[in-house]
């Protein structure tokens, strides 16, 4: 049981580090970079870097409404 | 309330550097406009990293989990003399 929750944890750090590594890369450094540099083929335009995390926002909001709407409708059910 | 009015105090005054910052051009424009979604962004990051360390963190007491079910097995069996019914045995 703790090996699973330790392996959990480290895959959920893992993911949340290189996906600031990858953002601040994406944001910060590349713009300073030369346009011709080979590094800019890994990463998408910089329009992207607004784009998703927008979309992943109201996604999650999204599913947020979601769960609460069903919730509030199964607990009007067995009411009456 | 006083929590709130905290909170309120933090992000009027995040926004007003981010204003400033957009007034005086110490850093170049195109930097400027990304700021806060790079802020919001990294502070959803930083989150998940605290639930994961402390995940990996957690500490399980194996030998107190052995004491908790003895004192249950003791409990069970006083109960039962006493003649009250534990169940799910």
């Amino acid at each position: 049981m703790g090996l699973a929750d330790r392996a959990v944890g480290f895959l959920l750090s893992f993911i949340s580090l290189s996906i600031f590594t990858y953002y601040t890369f994406w944001v910060i450094i590349l713009p300073f970079v030369d346009s011709d540099h080979f590094i800019h083929q890994y990463f998408p335009p910089l329009e992207y870097a607004i784009l998703i995390p927008v979309f992943a926002g109201v996604t999650l909001l999204f599913f947020l409404c979601v769960f609460i709407g069903m919730v509030i409708l199964k607990s009007k059910k067995k009411k009456p | 309330m006083k929590h709130v009015v905290k909170i309120m105090a933090l992000l009027v005054a995040i926004s007003s550097i981010w204003v400033g910052l957009l007034q005086t051009s110490i850093i170049p424009h195109s930097h400027t406009w990304l700021l806060p979604i790079y802020f919001v962004v990294s502070l959803g990051c930083y989150g998940l990293l605290m639930v994961g360390i402390g995940l990996m963190r957690f500490p399980t007491c194996p030998q107190e989990a052995l004491l908790l079910q003895q004192d249950i097995i003791e409990a069970k069996e006083f109960l039962k003399q006493k003649g009250i019914d534990v169940g799910s045995d």
